[in-house]
């Protein structure tokens, strides 16, 4: 079986439609993260708490927000999560706190979700936990999961996230630039940074959160779209030496179509992989396979239509008139 | 075939060999069942021989196996160097000692930076009970330990409590019984038995031993009270699971059975327990004492309810060298003006005595009391070395805990979540595993089959890597393998695709294979070191969640490039082997 057989698109002629199209789609994703205020950020990075609780006999979600929001607590989101009779409460650190941390208060930055020693427990999460059972009388709740992030960590794992973020794209272009040129890097890298924005474009536009684990996805799909780009970058590279008497426009748009075949097959078993996850990994790994499907597809097609012609834009600009540079080997 | 393949095949033999074996206790814990897991909670010598079965499978992180994930702050403002790490160990020592408690296998405590401390506890039935035992402020007592001779009317005391209780349960199960089967004579016969069985066990139980009859023959009471006695224990569900030792230690005869601690300490936490013996209770010491053979016991102590000191009167404590016999330490501490003067009165009443320290209800020792201590400072000696006087030391300043502790952090995954996720988890690898079996056979045919080979080689070498190398397997690293086997089809794509060029320009098939793998090899290596800086970099700042992914995504990439460049080769040339193949299944 065969996909294509000597495929002949031209990928490079389509450059421009290829970068007015991105770029709309990531003024679009911007605009989309203004209007939201950034990605909403998970409490991980924000501090706060996340209840997953079975309920049995199973309240609507009006019920559980209604009967929180009678008991004085504030910015408490409810969903149901995976299946009916389960449900996700989200909270974030009690205002108190977060005040105190603003008004540059040691004590409360390292306060924590509940204390340990002191007189009284400050637990949030289990004092809503145990509000939640006085005013639902007659049922059954289960905790099955608890995560809770106090300021100061939620402050570091930002901080650590955006670090991580930066290093791997650091080094990724160092590594490519070495491999290749320092050119090949940077139009790697616009191709990665083109992904992930419009990545959390959607995820600001659906309204999703940002978490530990989404940043592993975007680190992954930075990874994968890296490996769709080098695998061209190094078709073109032999290219160049094999075809000297061709454009550099046609040897790129020849080394994307020899490679079509494999970025296809690879984004489509990926594809298959990452949609499994997305519908039969179950609820918790839901968002995580959610970026994974959406970045493979944003991947290939900025593999093809992205990375690729930059560097015939780029040089185009810089030899004006001139045939090609041989400097690419 | 030449010699490099040669090599390259025996390789890969030996390799798949290894991870298949490194394999094999993991597939073991798979095929214990669910009944024999269940009855492990009661049975111990199965919970044992199940235990050291799951000790070299895979680790399933706390995600999959449910469990409590804490990271504790220790405020530490305002104290200098020295303060701060003797505070960190304080804190750490009560933690210790608390979890200890629980009964959780394989606790982890750790600290993590300067300031922080993090707790770790897989498969924690109760998360709730666990944090609210941790959240406990630190009790440090010193209690009078009573005497002997009190201990047998007590132990009776405890056995009229829970033999009711095992009555009730019997009866019950009896009635179950009779109502499963609707028979009444069935039933009728089924009460009988019952009631054989409890008569006989009676009988036996009399005939047993009296264990404290004969507390100056260690050996003999030692045979009767082994715990294995059934008929003993059915009569004497608290004392059967104790023994008798005395003369060990002079502080008491008792002892229990480290693999009896959990269910003893159950006992123990019984509110009725508290309401029979009243001004007494029995308290379990922190550690088991070694007495060969394998055999480890702790010492149990009856003590009084009432605490002649707390933690909150002892202002210091420290270990320094016992002046009188070298070579040994001692640990002095002194008191507040109040502990001074009540602690004068209780030794000098009480010489001769044994006074029980215990943090939150289990004892670290009990020395005896040699002398009235009057000036409020005294010291506890012993045999003690060096490490042995700074714990305890370093114990008795716990009990005043001089800072706060927070939560800063907590992942806690119920049980059921745990075992919800590892279903959905392996479902979703399966599904996608199989898809893309099926698209690559079709799609490559015969070289899809060896590509095909590849992938399940390259799973089965990255479990065994994650079991021998005591890595531990979470959700979002079950997500990192079924990347993998998304990603691991590229290396093979890249190949398979280069033969095909290769072929289309008509090279013999052998010499197209050749050059096919000569081709992709420059660049599988090239995407695959990108993919892997991506991986090393959440592994190093990545925590919890992350590092898990990045531990298997890390490892698939290395080992789905061994199955595609050296195993895949391997097979693709001894298929193409003869010279004069025309045609290639690909």
């Amino acid at each position: 079986m065969e996909f294509f057989r000597n495929p002949n698109f031209n990928f490079v002629g389509a450059m421009k439609l290829a970068f007015t199209m991105s770029a709309s789609l990531v003024i679009v994703s911007i605009i989309a993260m203004l209007i939201h205020g950034g990605p909403r950020m998970g409490i991980d990075f924000t501090g706060g708490s996340v209840l997953q609780v079975k309920i049995s006999p199973v309240p609507t979600v009006g019920d559980i927000r209604s009967s929180l929001e009678d008991q004085g607590y504030a910015g408490v989101q409810v969903t149901e999560f995976g299946s009916a009779d389960e449900f996700l409460i989200t909270f974030p650190t009690p205002a108190e706190v977060t005040e105190a941390v603003e008004m540059g208060d040691e004590q409360a930055i390292t306060t924590g979700v509940a204390s340990v020693s002191g007189e009284e427990t400050l637990d949030a999460a289990q004092i809503l936990l145990g509000d939640l059972r006085a005013s639902l009388p007659g049922t059954e709740i289960e905790l099955r999961r608890e995560e809770s992030v106090g300021p100061k960590i939620g402050g570091e794992l930002r901080q650590a996230a955006m670090n991580s973020v930066v290093a791997a794209l650091a080094l990724i272009v160092l590594y490519i630039s070495v491999r290749f040129v320092f050119r090949y890097g940077i139009a790697a890298i616009m191709a990665l940074v083109h992904d992930v924005t419009l990545t959390l474009g959607v995820f600001s536009l659906l309204n999703f959160e940002i978490s530990l684990q989404i940043i592993a996805a975007f680190l992954t799909i930075i990874g994968y779209s890296l490996n769709d780009t080098i695998v061209v970058f190094d078709r073109i590279r032999e290219n160049m030496k094999l075809r000297r008497k061709e454009s550099y426009a046609a040897v790129i748009n020849r080394s994307i179509n020899e490679c079509l075949s494999r970025t296809i097959l690879t984004s489509l078993t990926t594809f298959f992989v990452s949609a499994t996850l997305y519908f039969f990994g179950g609820p918790v790994i839901h968002d995580f396979a959610f970026a994974l499907c959406f970045g493979v597809i944003v991947g290939t097609y900025s593999s093809i239509f992205i990375a690729s012609p930059i560097l015939v834009w780029w040089n185009g600009r810089r030899v004006a008139g001139k045939k090609r540079v041989s400097l690419d080997m | 075939m030449n010699r490099s393949l040669q090599i390259k095949a025996g390789l890969t033999i030996v390799i798949l060999l290894f991870s298949l074996y490194g394999l094999l206790p993991t597939f073991k814990a798979l095929s214990v069942s669910k009944a024999d897991r269940e009855a492990a909670v009661e049975n111990h010598d199965l919970a044992a021989e199940i235990a050291e079965i799951d000790a070299n499978a895979i680790k399933r992180g706390l995600d999959l196996k449910g469990g409590m994930y804490l990271v504790l702050e220790v405020d530490q403002e305002g104290m200098n160097q020295s303060e701060a790490e003797d505070a960190l160990m304080r804190v750490k020592e009560i933690l210790y000692n608390r979890i200890d408690k629980f009964g959780v296998s394989e606790p982890e405590i750790t600290t993590f930076g300067s300031s922080r401390i993090v707790v770790k506890l897989p498969g924690l039935q109760d998360p709730e009970r666990a944090k609210n035992l941790l959240g406990q402020t630190a009790r440090l007592e010193f209690r009078m330990v009573r005497p002997d001779a009190e201990i047998q009317p007590a132990l009776e005391k405890m056995d009229q409590l829970f033999l009711a209780e095992a009555t009730e349960a019997v009866e019950e199960t009896v009635d179950e019984m009779a109502a499963e089967a609707g028979d009444p004579e069935v039933a009728a016969e089924v009460t009988e038995d019952v009631d054989a069985a409890l008569e006989e066990a009676e009988a036996e139980a009399d005939s047993a031993t009296n264990p404290f009859g004969e507390l100056d023959d260690p050996l003999a009471t030692d045979d009767s009270l082994a715990g294995a006695d059934e008929a003993f224990l059915l009569e004497h569900p608290f004392s059967g699971l104790l023994l008798a030792q005395p003369g060990v230690i002079g502080s008491t005869p008792l002892f229990v059975r480290e693999e009896n601690v959990a269910r003893v300490q159950a006992m123990l936490d019984d509110p009725r327990v508290a309401r029979k013996l009243r001004t007494s209770e029995f308290q379990l010491e922190m550690e088991p004492m070694d007495f060969g053979q394998g055999q480890q016991l702790r010492p149990v102590y009856l003590v009084e309810t009432k605490p002649i000191l707390t933690g909150d009167q002892l202002t210091d404590a420290i270990s320094t060298a016992n002046p009188e016999r070298p070579g040994l330490w001692q640990v002095n501490f002194s008191l507040n003006s109040r502990g001074a003067r009540t602690f004068a009165k209780v030794t000098g009443e009480n010489v001769g005595r044994f006074l029980a320290i215990s943090l939150d209800g289990r004892i670290s020792s009990a020395p005896v009391i040699q002398g009235k201590i009057p000036s409020g400072s005294g010291s506890i000696s012993g045999s003690f070395t060096n490490n042995e006087a700074s714990d305890l030391a370093l114990l008795l300043r716990a009990g005043a805990l001089p800072t706060d502790v927070y939560i800063a952090e907590e992942r806690t995954v119920g049980p059921s979540l745990g075992s919800d996720s590892i279903r959905m988890g392996v479902n979703a690898a399966l599904y996608g595993s199989l898809m893309v079996i099926i698209f690559i056979l079709i799609y490559y045919r015969m070289s899809g089959l060896v590509t095909v080979l590849a992938l399940l080689s390259n799973i089965i070498i990255l479990m065994a890597v994650l079991a021998q190398f005591d890595l531990v397997l979470t959700l979002p690293g079950i997500a990192g393998i079924i990347l993998t086997v998304g990603m691991a089809v590229d290396a093979n794509v890249l190949i398979n695709e280069r033969i095909r060029e290769e072929l289309r320009k008509d090279k013999t098939i052998r010499a197209s294979v050749q050059s096919g793998y000569a081709n992709a090899t420059r660049t599988i290596v090239d995407a695959n070191v990108t993919t892997l800086i991506a991986g090393a970099i959440l592994l190093w700042f990545g925590t919890g969640p992350i590092k898990g992914f990045a531990v298997t995504l890390s490892i698939g990439i290395l080992t789905s490039m061994f199955t595609a460049l050296v195993m895949t080769r391997v097979l693709m040339e001894f298929l193409t082997r003869n010279q004069g193949q025309k045609k290639m299944s690909i």
